[in-house]
């Protein structure tokens, strides 16, 4: 049974057309996944769907009907219910009255909190059973908030669920988790609409694909039947075609020099970060892996100097530094493109060009007066060397996608004679499309510029396309480094996985 | 593990990771320093002084703190006062004692309407709470100076009744007694701790702190903010009507100006009892201790024959130390609350 179908749907911001033909259909028991680029319009789809958002032009069915609605009750109401990207939480309030928040019971006048906080232990005893439902959601970690919000969508017992990338925060082992229940809903005739920029999540969970591409609906395909491959839906995705394969070569014909720019000797923090030695050379790209949070971010903000307390010696260029403050990493060309963008890379409502300018103001270099046109100058360039997509350099960063955001947090340092770039998970929520641009211009970096770039990429699949060589870290130690043919999504996972204990290794099959 | 089982440990360390439990111990410390200066600090009669003191300022404290742990702020509580005084006293007619009930019928109208005008600025139409409030504190002024130009008007008789019993001719001796055991501001205090001990057992409670605490998410989940909000200032324009209700008892006129001074002290005392100016964050009984801390501060200034050209800036100092210490007290609790948790 067709439990939705949204058909010719477009919608403006301002000036901005998000959907200018969006068209997506659900049916009971099936997943359906949701694909497209950063911007192309999918969350704005999902929003429409949702209530959230109204519609310029076009038409939503639901359960058959014609609907229009005015705002996310009455989605809410008719069964629609959303797992948004970045969640729908009070992070005050308790697990449990997040989980109720809307739909709690009444006896008479008052709350009956008996009934929610029950409601809400059941639904949390399968999805996360250690998860103590007193506790504030603000205290929780990403991956576990993630699934309270699954949680609190469940609740509302839907008969269609928008999942909109809740697999972005989580683990292997936690997807896996997600993936079950999601089958289990199926089976009980929920339809659900899947959003990520994961492809091989797609292809695993989803009966059928829904292509986005520029606010319109460019493929719409069945996956059961298993005659499509990732590399056909990129190509949807992005409109052009690229293999791996390519990329790897290119990898492997790339020869950094001996120079070594950065050395660290046993540097220590706290308890995430134990005695870690290696050598950074000119021009190379250093991955850095493992499981996630095993100190590979720690790392980076150590040596950006994050830590004023750091244990153990960093040596740049034979000279011995201390990096105990951000100002010192930045004096010394070590900069950073920090992991949570919208919290440590931008100021989200100013200009696009005041971002990209910025950092410029700590060097204490800029002059007493602005002068404007040189500023434009390094903006432009910053815009153009990277192909950030803007109609100019006044809108605020905040109206810009996700994928062209990143490319602004990594865009504010291109101006700066740039030793050792740090990058954490820069690709994080960027489509592929935003993906490649970024990396293109990373390795142009390294290779013209001969940037040194240390890499932390949650993803294998970036460290194995880009890096010479990649460490692979364990409880705050680097456990392995791998070279040349080594380095390959396999051999990762290997070494990141036996090097530690029993516990880890279930964790990530 | 049964989700209704009591589980003592963490819940006492949620209990001491509280700001308004910082604010209890500056409390402690407040009483010990205004009894030694005051020595019949704990008489009676002086006591009965402190309380009638103290009343007016509990009660529009925990107006405010409504409001603010919805996430925004009312700068026209003070006015709006003013305003309730002015129109109790100019429908009133004395020795027409049913002019009284009419005029208290009119008032909690007028009331509704203030929280209702608030609520739309601030809820429906997604102005900035500070911004309207401080655009409705000088329309509550105009209408109030309007009908009330110069201090002045008339009060009834059983009116008094909101401030002293024993001042309300023909009073019943067992009423009089319970009104000495329990001063009749002090039952004003206790009837708004009752109305949002209630209103906190019903979704409108559990909304006003969702909204407060993440708007947007609360949107999403379906809640009516721009209500909720609505709702929040309207408990609040009441709380102030229980506030005014005393004063017009004490005073038996109004006064269109009385009510300015009173605004940012019930936000300092909303901080110093714990309430977050952000929002979704603290409890509103602790504006009870918020304001009685403000409210020492001020009798120790006086009792200590501090000289007035200081004692403003000693109170100021006072109260920057209170909130320092809360606030030091919630950052500590929470990094060891937060360290707890972490997962090994």
């Amino acid at each position: 049974m067709r439990v939705l179908e949204a058909s010719g749907i477009k919608k403006q911001f301002g000036g901005v057309v998000a959907l200018s033909n969006g068209n997506l259909s659900a049916e009971a028991g099936c997943i359906t996944g949701l694909l497209g680029a950063n911007g192309s319009g999918k969350s704005t789809m999902a929003k429409i769907i949702a209530g959230v958002h109204n519609a310029d032009a076009g038409e939503v069915r639901y359960e058959g009907r014609r609907v229009h609605y005015a705002n996310p009750h009455e989605a809410k109401r008719a069964g629609v219910a959303v797992v948004y990207q970045n969640l729908s939480l009070v992070g005050c309030l308790p697990v449990w009255q997040n989980v109720m928040l809307g739909i709690e019971r009444k006896k008479g006048l008052f709350l009956d909190n008996r009934y929610s906080r029950r409601k809400a232990h059941e639904l949390l005893e399968h999805l996360l059973p250690d998860l103590d439902i007193d506790r504030a959601v603000e205290t929780l970690s990403p991956a576990e908030m993630q699934i309270v919000e699954l949680a609190k969508a469940l609740a509302e017992e839907p008969k269609l669920l928008i999942l909109d990338e809740p697999t972005a925060a989580l683990e292997l082992a936690e997807v896996r988790t997600l993936f079950d229940h999601m089958r289990r809903l199926a089976q009980h005739g929920v339809a659900m609409v899947f959003t990520s920029h994961r492809l091989w999540e797609v292809m695993e969970i989803c009966d059928d694909v829904v292509v986005f591409r520029n606010g319109e609906t460019v493929a719409q395909m069945d996956l059961r039947s298993g005659r499509h491959s990732p590399d056909t839906l990129i190509g949807y995705i992005t409109g052009k075609e690229e293999s791996n394969e390519e990329r790897q070569t290119e990898r492997l014909t790339r020869a950094p020099s001996h120079e070594i720019v950065l050395r660290t000797k046993h540097i220590s923090h706290e308890r995430v970060l134990r005695d870690v030695s290696f050598d950074l050379r000119r021009g190379e790209i250093l991955g850095v892996g493992g499981l996630a949070g095993q100190g590979q971010r720690e790392l980076m903000l150590a040596l950006a100097g994050f830590y004023r307390h750091l244990k153990g010696e960093i040596e740049l260029q034979g000279r011995k530094v201390g990096l105990t403050r951000p100002a010192e990493a930045i004096r010394e060309n070590v900069l950073l493109v920090p992991g949570d963008r919208e919290a440590e890379g931008l100021f989200l409502n100013h200009s696009l060009g005041i971002n990209l300018i910025f950092p410029r103001y700590g060097l204490g270099t800029q002059p007493l007066f602005e002068r404007p046109a040189q500023n434009r100058e390094i903006c432009r360039n910053a815009v153009s060397a990277l192909s950030i997509k803007t109609s100019s350099l006044d809108v605020p960063v905040r109206t810009l996608s996700g994928g062209n955001q990143q490319k602004v947090v990594v865009g504010k340092w291109l101006s700066f004679d740039i030793d050792v770039l740090l990058l954490c998970d820069p690709a994080k929520g960027v489509d592929v499309g935003a993906k490649r641009d970024l990396y293109d211009h990373i390795v142009e970096l390294a290779l013209e510029r001969h940037t040194s770039v240390i890499l932390y990429a949650s993803d294998n699949e970036e460290l194995v396309d880009y890096c010479d060589r990649v460490m692979i870290m364990y409880e705050g130690r680097i456990v392995d480094t791998l070279e040349d043919r080594d380095v390959n999504a396999d051999t990762i996972i290997e070494r990141s996985v036996n090097t530690g204990d029993a516990r880890a290794r279930a964790e990530s099959v | 593990m049964n989700p209704n089982r009591t589980r003592v440990a963490p819940r006492l360390r949620r209990v001491f990771a509280q700001p308004e439990h910082a604010s209890l111990v500056v409390l402690v410390a407040m009483v010990v320093i205004a009894a030694i200066l005051q020595r019949n600090f704990f008489a009676p009669t002086s006591l009965m002084l402190t309380i009638d003191a103290l009343g007016p300022l509990i009660l529009l404290t925990m107006g405010q703190a409504v409001v603010m742990v919805c996430g925004a702020l009312d700068l026209s509580s003070g006015a709006a006062l003013s305003l309730y005084t002015c129109v109790l006293t100019w429908i009133m007619e004395s020795g027409h004692p049913l002019t009284g009930v009419l005029a208290l019928g009119v008032t909690i109208g007028v009331a509704v309407l203030v929280g209702v005008v608030n609520g739309i600025g601030a809820g429906y139409m997604r102005i900035s709470s500070v911004v309207v409030t401080f655009a409705t504190s000088f329309v509550w002024l105009g209408i109030a100076l309007f009908i009330r130009p110069t201090p002045g008007g008339q009060s009834v008789n059983w009116f008094n009744a909101f401030f002293a019993y024993d001042s309300v001719h023909g009073m019943p001796k067992p009423l009089l007694t319970f009104g000495t055991v329990i001063p009749p501001v002090l039952q004003l205090v206790l009837l708004a701790c009752l109305i949002w001990f209630l209103i906190s057992k019903t979704t409108v409670g559990r909304y006003i702190y969702a909204v407060g605490g993440g708007e947007d998410s609360a949107y999403r989940t379906g809640i009516n903010t721009a209500r909720t909000k609505t709702i929040a200032y309207v408990i609040n324009a009441l709380f102030i009507l229980l506030a005014a209700l005393f004063f017009v008892g004490q005073n038996q006129s109004g006064d269109a100006r009385f009510g300015e001074p009173f605004t940012l002290q019930t936000i300092a005392a909303a901080v110093v009892g714990g309430i977050s100016l952000t929002g979704g964050r603290g409890s509103v009984y602790s504006a009870i201790v918020g304001a009685v801390i403000i409210e020492l501060v001020n009798k120790i200034i006086f009792f200590a024959n501090i000289p007035y050209a200081y004692g403003t800036l000693i109170a100021g100092l006072i109260v920057i130390f209170a909130i320092g210490v809360s606030q030091l007290y919630t950052i500590y609790s929470q990094r060891s609350l937060a360290k707890r948790n972490a997962p090994q």
